[in-house]
């Protein structure tokens, strides 16, 4: 959810909750006011008949009703009472029914008793209330209108820096060597988290950089004392007097120190990738590459049995590094051979510029969605550095194409086509 | 045949030397890009092996240097970047041939030689060992003067072991010379072991003798002269 639209819903909501209850309380107040006031009125007139009775000694029929509000009438029996109640009567001027707060009471006058009833219209307390809450319900919708106004206006403006910070994070990739500088907001908040991100993009920056120096420097130093090992231990090979356990405990130096450079070599591949030292661009035809790669292959699957069948009919190229090309394409193959069964097949096909590369092996023991992590390998085995499909995916990574692996009819596919 | 060998790390200039010597070159070093310039404009050489990356500059002035005053020398380079640019650079300010760091040493002594073969014998040197006689430039090779059929592979195997004649040959710097980045794949080494079976019945058919010899099953030997 976008923050906006998070801060307006909790805007609005205690708004409305707010003026849904002071409306109600409000409604109800006012009422009551104004029938406390119809009371008052109305005992205030049964005060005044009460008084001209009693004042004039006046009979009861010398009170005037100009609005004929008052009614009265003789009733039998003495006793004292007075109550309220509501009623509905025939109004000449509205030519309607409309109600009525009515006032009965006895009163005494002489020897007889008259039962008197005042009557005092409510259409106008009504009239009061409905003016009441058509304004209400205006007034909040114009005070709802105006908070969603001035929510937006101000996520434009005060949340302005907010959104530009968070564009210049979209676009910042840490290997870049760009310097990220946030503009001054005035806003201390802002100032304060730009800051932050600031020194910690810096630190992240001169981390990495640092990594990436350390992985080359050390790739690159140990090449050379490795050198000397590898031909060192060839020397000793050559002496043909060596005893049989000799020759074999310097073999198994021979071969680790063989290991260890073909892993070295395959790191300072990696590294060399990411910090995008293969500049070269070109127009690679896969189809030409993987053919001649096939070609050369051709002898070492033979010798696994494996049936190799390619079928590019559609023509598959790339704009990448002819070198990187060749590494992809090699690690790709060779991944296919390493991971075959003997009398397998690898099935090489292009369509909708994509190429799938399958080959028959077994389901891969090693978490299928760690498979392009460096040092992820099926089995311990010297053979493989366990870097190969890491590099590949590297590779692809840089001139935004997409590897994807699946496994299906007992058949692994490498799928490498433009990143969706 | 005088070598000059460039290359600032001491124990591995070296070693080279000295796997170099007793191939029965005769060797001089240089550990420094002004020593090597020195040299280079003092003696003539036969060919030259030279670092790239040295201490007081790059080799490929060297290689400039070499090509103005003695254009006959070969020229070999060994670097330790493996980066197209250099390669590229390197071959066209007219060196012959690029080795990456690490290399196997008689991977080195192949290279020397062909590149000598085609310098000084422009390729039509015959190379004639006890029944077998070899016509690199030609791909072609004759046992009692009857030609024999190698395949591709076969006859740079074979190329790499007369190149390094008595000389014990690991299964990897093998594999590495036939298949280069490939040397890592599966099975590499099945396929070395049936390629040298091949070729070592098909020349035991024409000249009776096996000319191969098995190193507690690490390597193999070739030689001509013993047995």
């Amino acid at each position: 959810m976008k923050l906006q639209s998070k801060i307006n819903i909790r805007f609005l909501s205690v708004t409305f909750l707010v003026f849904v209850i002071a409306g109600v309380l409000f409604y109800f107040a006012l009422g009551k006011v104004i029938d406390q006031n119809i009371r008052e009125m109305l005992k205030s007139r049964k005060a005044y008949i009460i008084l001209t009775l009693q004042q004039k000694s006046n009979s009861i029929d010398t009170i005037e009703s100009p609005d004929q509000s008052i009614f009265i009438k003789r009733i039998i029996g003495g006793k004292e009472y007075s109550h309220f109640s509501d009623t509905l009567a025939y109004d000449q001027e509205e030519k309607e029914l409309i109600p009525f707060r009515k006032m009965t009471f006895s009163i005494r006058s002489g020897a007889n008793w008259y039962e008197v009833s005042i009557l005092q219209s409510l259409l106008e307390s009504e009239d009061f209330q409905m003016v009441i809450f058509y304004f209400m319900s205006g007034l909040f919708v114009l005070v709802l209108l105006s908070l969603f106004l001035l929510n937006h206006w101000l996520s434009a403006s005060a949340w302005n820096p907010f959104f530009k910070s968070l564009s210049i994070l979209n676009s910042w990739k840490i290997g870049e060597n760009k310097a990220v500088s946030f503009d001054r907001t005035n806003i201390t908040e802002f100032d304060q988290l730009n800051r932050t991100l600031e020194s910690m993009m810096q630190k992240i920056q001169v981390d990495f950089v640092n990594l990436k120096e350390f992985t080359e420097n050390a790739s690159h130093e140990i090449q050379t004392p490795l050198a000397i090992i590898k031909s060192k231990l060839e020397q000793v090979l050559q002496d043909q007097t060596l005893s049989e356990l000799q020759h074999l405990r310097i073999r198994a130096a021979f071969e680790s120190a063989i290991r260890l450079s073909k892993l070295n070599e395959a790191l300072l591949l990696l590294s060399k990738i990411e910090n995008q030292q293969f500049v070269e661009l070109s127009e690679v035809d896969f189809c030409h590459l993987i053919q001649s790669r096939v070609e050369y292959l051709e002898e070492l699957f033979a010798l696994k049995h494996i049936d190799v069948k390619v079928s590019l009919d559609e023509k598959v190229i790339f704009n990448m590094n002819p070198i990187l090309a060749e590494i992809l394409i090699n690690n790709l193959l060779s991944n296919a051979l390493r991971h075959n069964v003997i009398h397998g097949k690898v099935i090489v096909s292009s369509q909708n510029n994509a190429i799938t590369i399958s080959n028959s092996g077994k389901q891969a023991e090693v978490d299928v969605t760690r498979l392009f992590h460096r040092f992820v390998k099926q089995t311990t085995s010297s053979e493989s550095t366990g870097l190969g499909l890491a590099i590949a995916n590297e590779i692809c990574k840089i001139y935004q194409l997409e590897l994807k692996y699946s496994y299906s009819d007992e058949m692994h596919h490498l799928f490498l086509g433009k990143m969706q | 045949m005088k070598i000059l060998v460039i290359e600032d790390e001491t124990v591995l200039c070296e070693t080279i030397v000295s796997y170099l010597e007793e191939e029965g070159y005769r060797c001089e070093q240089a550990g420094t890009l002004e020593l090597g310039i020195e040299k280079v404009n003092l003696y003539e050489y036969d060919c030259m092996l030279v670092d790239i990356g040295l201490p007081d500059g790059s080799g490929l002035a060297l290689i400039k240097e070499l090509k103005m005053n003695h254009p006959e020398t070969g020229i070999i380079i060994i670097s330790a970047k493996n980066s197209l640019d250099d390669r590229i650079s390197g071959l066209d300010l007219g060196a012959d041939d690029y080795l990456t760091k690490p290399f196997h040493l008689p991977e080195l002594n192949s290279r020397i030689k062909s590149l000598l073969r085609r310098r000084k014998f422009e390729g039509k040197q015959a190379l004639v060992m006890d029944k077998i006689t070899i016509l690199p430039d030609s791909r072609l090779v004759m046992v009692n003067s009857e030609p024999l059929q190698l395949t591709k592979k076969e006859f740079d195997l074979l190329m790499f072991f007369v190149s390094n004649r008595g000389r014990v040959l690991t299964k990897e710097a093998i594999a590495e010379h036939l298949w280069g980045d490939f040397a890592d794949s599966a099975d590499s080494f099945d396929f070395v072991y049936s390629h040298i079976k091949n070729l070592r019945r098909k020349l035991a058919e024409k000249t009776n003798n096996d000319y191969f010899h098995n190193v507690y099953g690490s390597g193999y030997v070739f030689n001509t002269e013993v047995e």
